[in-house]
């Protein structure tokens, strides 16, 4: 692992990664010599199932680890940041958008938005004020009603509404679409880039499905980065 | 939005879980200090009601027997002392006080105790607090009883009432032989004493020898009747025994066979604000060599009792931590029960910015709120529940049991099932603090 350091490249906002090693037990690894996303860059990470996306992401946000290398969040490197730390790290600075959402359950959907706003250390009226204007922005008709009672395409949006309420460096999603059908897949996707755009946030998407591929001006293949092939 | 809304959002959501574990805890907890309280009061009530007596004398089998029947009203002695025994002990040492007591009638299931009005005015229940009259005033002459406070108000007694008593202390308030003719009125009310004393009714002794010698000349004539009215005219109606001849007693009729006693309070003389004399047990050891007799120094025998009963409480005292113990596993086991769901949360909050150290504490926080929720509405439902309790005690053996639970006492083991509950949560908080973040955010197959 690389040192802590966390000084500032003043040319390299948004994502920077550099030399990063990645193994996994069963022989499936990721190497990345040099990726770059610039800050307010929208990107589709595309691969078929399996091929290391979802990792890629999560090496992003600091929720796994990597052998070797550096990723650069807004110039801190995050595989340099330990336990409270990298978390804390995490909340402030990168939103994550789930292919099942992943909101909690028992909560309203003002109050999934306001915890995400409170781990990254808003102050309570800023997490309201802030989660009431994600929230209205993307059209939630109620804020107020638990987030199980709100429709599948409702609950996308709350779970967007999480992700760019704080803006933060950077925005992850990772198959946002697969449970959608095309129609809904595009509309989900635009409604995350437009939400991203507006939390001026650095975006990238994984997804499978090829159909994605004319709503990003980047696309990036993540075989490229998989010097040997996934074994299952 | 703070991690208490979540702790409690959490406890919600597991709504059925939360609220069983909860009561789990209540019960532990209301079950505790309800022992605690019950065995705090009970002991109380048998330290009061041996007052400022030194010795007792009685003619029981032993002399822890003589103190619970004597002063305790458990039964009625079944052997009298003769006239000529209380004097000849009356008379073998200067005591401050010997007050000589016949237990054996009762009235409507509270026993009566015949004395003298030395009993009321010297001895104290607890010592250093003696009788005092809620109304009216103590017996001055035959057929006239002062009441307990708990008799009165179990019985509806107002002074000026008359009333009958019956022979024997049986329970059952129809049963026994009553002594009609000779109704006694209530000339007073006591006011509480905390002690056994309060169930027990008052009176002269010789009102009841007057009615049992009256009794005992009847029985003799009735018994010759009885000859005869087998022979005349068979199934002659027994219950009537007072439609036979009155045969009418007179005090001055009373002989020395007449004049029995079933116990003889004593006490030695002491310096003023002493309740101890040098000579007790030297007393206590001269009236022991008398062989028709049994002494017994009422403190030393409660104290023997209460080292009994202890042994005994303290078994319900354990079986009621073992089940606190096992309320504290019921959380664990729950939270741990549910770990699937609450990983996929653990998971999210770590996603959103939360340490694994903060994940911890919101499982530590949930199973301590459990106990403290489980403690509060057990404090309550005990308050309630040795209420009740004291009331049964109360009805069933007599003993005037206070329903209230040390502050003190309580606060330990409420603070007691708090922390049990915090500990409870450890193993579910390891859990969290371990959930392997990017495993629980995948979508579920």
């Amino acid at each position: 692992m690389n040192s802590a350091s966390s000084e500032h490249s003043a040319t390299t906002s948004g994502i920077e990664i550099s030399g990063l090693h990645f193994a996994y037990r069963r022989g499936f690894q990721l190497s990345i010599p040099y990726f770059h996303v610039a800050s307010g860059e929208h990107v589709l990470l595309a691969g078929s199932s399996g091929s290391g996306k979802s990792t890629l992401l999560h090496l992003i946000a600091g929720i796994d680890d990597a052998s070797a290398g550096e990723i650069r969040i807004g110039g801190t490197n995050i595989l340099g940041l330990h336990g409270a730390q990298r978390d804390t790290f995490r909340g402030k600075n990168i939103g994550m958008i789930f292919q099942t959402f992943n909101l909690l359950q028992g909560f309203t959907a003002l109050e999934n938005v306001m915890m995400a706003l409170m781990l990254a250390g808003y102050s309570t009226s800023q997490q309201r004020s802030r989660a009431e204007s994600a929230l209205s922005k993307l059209a939630i008709a109620d804020p107020h009603s638990p987030i199980e009672m709100l429709s599948v395409g409702q609950q996308q949006r709350v779970a967007v509404a999480r992700a760019v309420a704080g803006e933060p460096c950077v925005v992850l999603a990772d198959e946002p679409t697969a449970s959608l059908d095309p129609a809904n897949a595009r509309a989900a996707i635009d409604l995350i880039k437009e939400a991203a755009r507006a939390a001026g946030s650095a975006l990238i998407v994984t997804s499978h499905d090829p159909s994605l591929r004319e709503a990003f001006t980047r696309i990036v293949e993540v075989s490229q980065f998989a010097p040997t092939e996934a074994v299952r | 939005m703070n991690d208490m809304i979540i702790v409690l959002r959490s406890l919600r959501v597991r709504l059925l879980a939360s609220s069983v574990t909860v009561a789990m805890v209540a019960i532990a907890v209301a079950l505790l200090l309800v022992l605690m309280s019950l065995r705090e009061a009970a002991s109380q009530a048998f330290r009061r009601g041996t007052g400022n007596i030194h010795l007792l004398v009685s003619a029981d089998a032993s002399p822890l027997v003589g103190v619970l029947n004597g002063l305790f009203y458990a039964n009625a002695p079944a052997n009298p002392i003769a006239w000529g025994k209380y004097e000849e002990i009356k008379n073998s040492f200067p005591w401050q006080w010997a007050i000589p007591t016949q237990l054996g009638d009762s009235f409507r299931g509270s026993p009566v105790m015949a004395t003298t009005p030395d009993f009321l005015s010297n001895f104290e229940p607890v010592s250093g607090q003696p009788f005092q009259y809620a109304s009216g005033k103590a017996f001055a002459e035959d057929f006239q009883v002062v009441a307990g406070s708990q008799a009165a108000s179990e019985h509806g007694l107002s002074v000026g009432q008359k009333i009958v008593f019956s022979h024997g202390t049986g329970g059952s308030r129809e049963g026994g032989h009553q002594h009609a003719d000779h109704p006694y009125e209530v000339v007073g009310i006591l006011k509480p004493t905390g002690s056994a004393h309060d169930r027990a009714l008052f009176t002269n002794l010789q009102s009841t020898w007057i009615i049992h010698a009256e009794d005992r000349r009847e029985n003799a004539a009735s018994a010759e009747h009885e000859a005869e009215a087998e022979e005349d005219h068979a199934g002659h109606d027994h219950a009537h025994e007072h439609e036979h001849e009155h045969e009418h007693v007179e005090a001055a009729d009373l002989t020395d066979a007449d004049k029995l006693m079933t116990g003889i309070l004593l006490r030695l003389p002491t310096r003023p604000g002493s309740d101890a004399s040098a000579s007790i047990a030297a007393q206590f050891d001269r009236l022991r060599r008398d062989m028709a007799i049994t002494v017994a120094q009422p403190a030393q025998q409660i104290g023997r009792l209460m080292a009994i009963v202890g042994d005994i409480d303290w078994l319900f005292l354990a079986m009621a931590v073992v089940v606190l113990v096992s309320s504290a596993i019921s959380i664990m086991l729950a939270m741990v029960s549910s770990m699937e769901l609450r990983r996929r949360q653990v998971a999210v909050l770590r996603v959103l910015g939360a340490s694994a150290w903060r994940v911890f504490a919101l499982a530590i926080t949930e199973s301590t709120l459990i106990g403290l929720i489980g403690a509060i509405l057990g404090a309550i439902l005990a308050l309630g529940g040795s209420a009740i309790a004291s009331t049964i005690l109360a009805q069933r053996i007599g003993i005037t049991v206070a329903g209230t639970i040390d502050p003190r006492s309580a606060a330990l083991v409420m603070a007691g099932a708090v922390v049990l509950a915090a500990l409870a949560g450890i193993i579910p908080a390891i859990k969290s603090y371990r959930t392997p973040v990017a495993r629980h955010l995948r979508p579920i197959a």
